[in-house]
């Protein structure tokens, strides 16, 4: 599969072990991993067809994402994937427990474990340095600890909050972030979890379709919080990435934002161009999970701007 | 079908009810399924995303129901996707939520041989 242009894969779920999360883990945080206690929970919506892919079982019963070099042959290879981003699956929940320390020191466990085991194994393999944003003064320790390793290329961290995402609390993180050059992204599966608020501002859904359909609406409160508040304009370098959200809500969103910057702009005086200009420079979305209109033509209002 | 335009894929003792062979015709992979006695050929690619649909849990589905009755029926006679969850009729090929339909194959069997015209 020879393509004009290299292949990345913005958002793999591999699955780190367990048992090495735990071996490097200090005290008292080991004990408590190894009882079972390894986030805020989960509010038990229940995909029919799994969350992961179900076709991943290797020839010897283990399966794909949890095996480096099985990723790498199986997945990679197969597929022509040039560079392929690692975004755990398993710890991003942790930024919604109410323990903070705790939160951190099992990212930076999971961090390690990547880094030991994962991009150690392919040259194909880069990696995100996942963060717990309910500290973020560790969650920047955390980033600077790993920005200077060649394999991590962006920051990750939950998209379910407690606040908007562009609130003064999380600057930290931006700042840090845009010191190394370091995209920041966020990733959808706690919405409504921990310390969360329910993941639509009307309450809780009832089933994982209805939850996983309104996602978006986080990701608009996110973005918009984040060109308001000013983020951007604070932390020029800053680039913001969100995964796995869709794409197809935000035209609509930016031609609403820009009308409303018209009339109401004199309250983020910071703001001195169109928001979708802003986003334009700034922000970037992953396309998988795309939505899929009847025709692919409804798509083009999705393109980025020439140039992006 | 004329027997020369045939390949045998199985033997029927290989496929009871509920169980799936994967096999290789002419370049093609497809996926044998006996769906409760009935014996149907897949075309190994869903018609969404190409995804290996023949490696996809066999399972029944909701039927339709009023709100907030559930009726459980049509177990082992409905094909998920592994990738996208999609779910297919194995006996007509038809999606349960889509136009597009699995690529099928006549089948038939003689003298305890399964044979598939491609």
């Amino acid at each position: 599969m020879a393509l004009p242009y290299p292949v990345v894969d913005t958002d793999i779920h591999n699955v780190v072990s367990a048992r090495r999360i735990q071996e490097c883990l200090a005290e008292p945080w080991r004990s408590r991993y190894a009882a079972g206690s390894r986030g805020p929970g989960h509010l038990g919506y229940w995909n029919p067809n799994g969350v992961m892919r179900s076709d991943t079982t290797l020839p010897d019963g283990s399966k794909l994402e949890g095996s480096p070099d099985g990723l790498a042959t199986e997945f990679l290879g197969r597929y022509g994937i040039d560079i392929g981003i690692l975004n755990p699956a398993g710890t991003l929940h942790m930024g919604l427990s109410p323990d903070p320390d705790y939160a951190a020191a099992v990212c930076h466990a999971e961090n390690r474990v990547v880094a030991d085991d994962w991009l150690t194994a392919d040259p194909r393999y880069r990696a995100s340095i996942t963060i717990a944003p309910n500290d973020p003064h560790q969650a920047a320790d955390e980033i600077h600890r790993w920005a200077g390793h060649p394999g991590f290329v962006q920051v990750l961290m939950c998209s379910g909050a407690r606040m908007p995402y562009g609130q003064r609390y999380y600057h930290p993180i931006y700042e840090a972030a845009a010191a190394h050059g370091l995209p920041v992204a966020i990733h959808p599966g706690t919405e409504g979890i921990g310390i969360a608020y329910p993941s639509t501002p009307a309450g809780y859904p009832s089933t994982y379709f209805e939850w996983h359909t309104g996602l978006v609406m986080n990701y608009i409160a996110h973005l918009v919080s984040l060109v308001c508040e000013g983020v951007f304009i604070r932390f020029p370098a800053l680039r913001f990435v969100f995964i796995e959200g869709g794409v197809s809500w935000l035209p609509p969103v930016l031609w609403r934002f820009d009308k409303n910057w018209k009339a109401l702009r004199q309250s983020t005086p910071w703001l001195e161009r169109p928001p979708s200009e802003i986003a334009a420079d700034h922000v970037r979305l992953t396309t998988q999970p795309i939505e899929e209109p009847p025709s692919s033509t409804r798509c083009s209002a999705c393109s980025p701007p020439r140039g992006c | 079908m004329s027997p020369d335009t045939r390949v045998a894929v199985a033997e029927v003792a290989e496929l009871p009810p509920g169980a799936r062979k994967l096999v290789e015709v002419e370049g093609k992979s497809i996926g044998l399924f006996n769906v409760n006695g009935t014996v149907v050929a897949i075309l190994n690619a869903c018609p969404h995303e190409l995804a290996p649909v023949c490696r996809g849990r066999v399972t029944g589905t909701t039927l339709p129901s009023p709100p907030g009755e559930f009726r459980w029926g049509r177990d082992g006679e409905i094909l998920c996707c592994p990738w996208h969850g999609w779910e297919f009729d194995l006996l007509t090929g038809e999606a349960l939520a889509d136009k597009r339909r699995l690529r099928t194959y006549p089948v038939t069997v003689e003298g305890g041989t399964v044979y598939v015209q491609v």
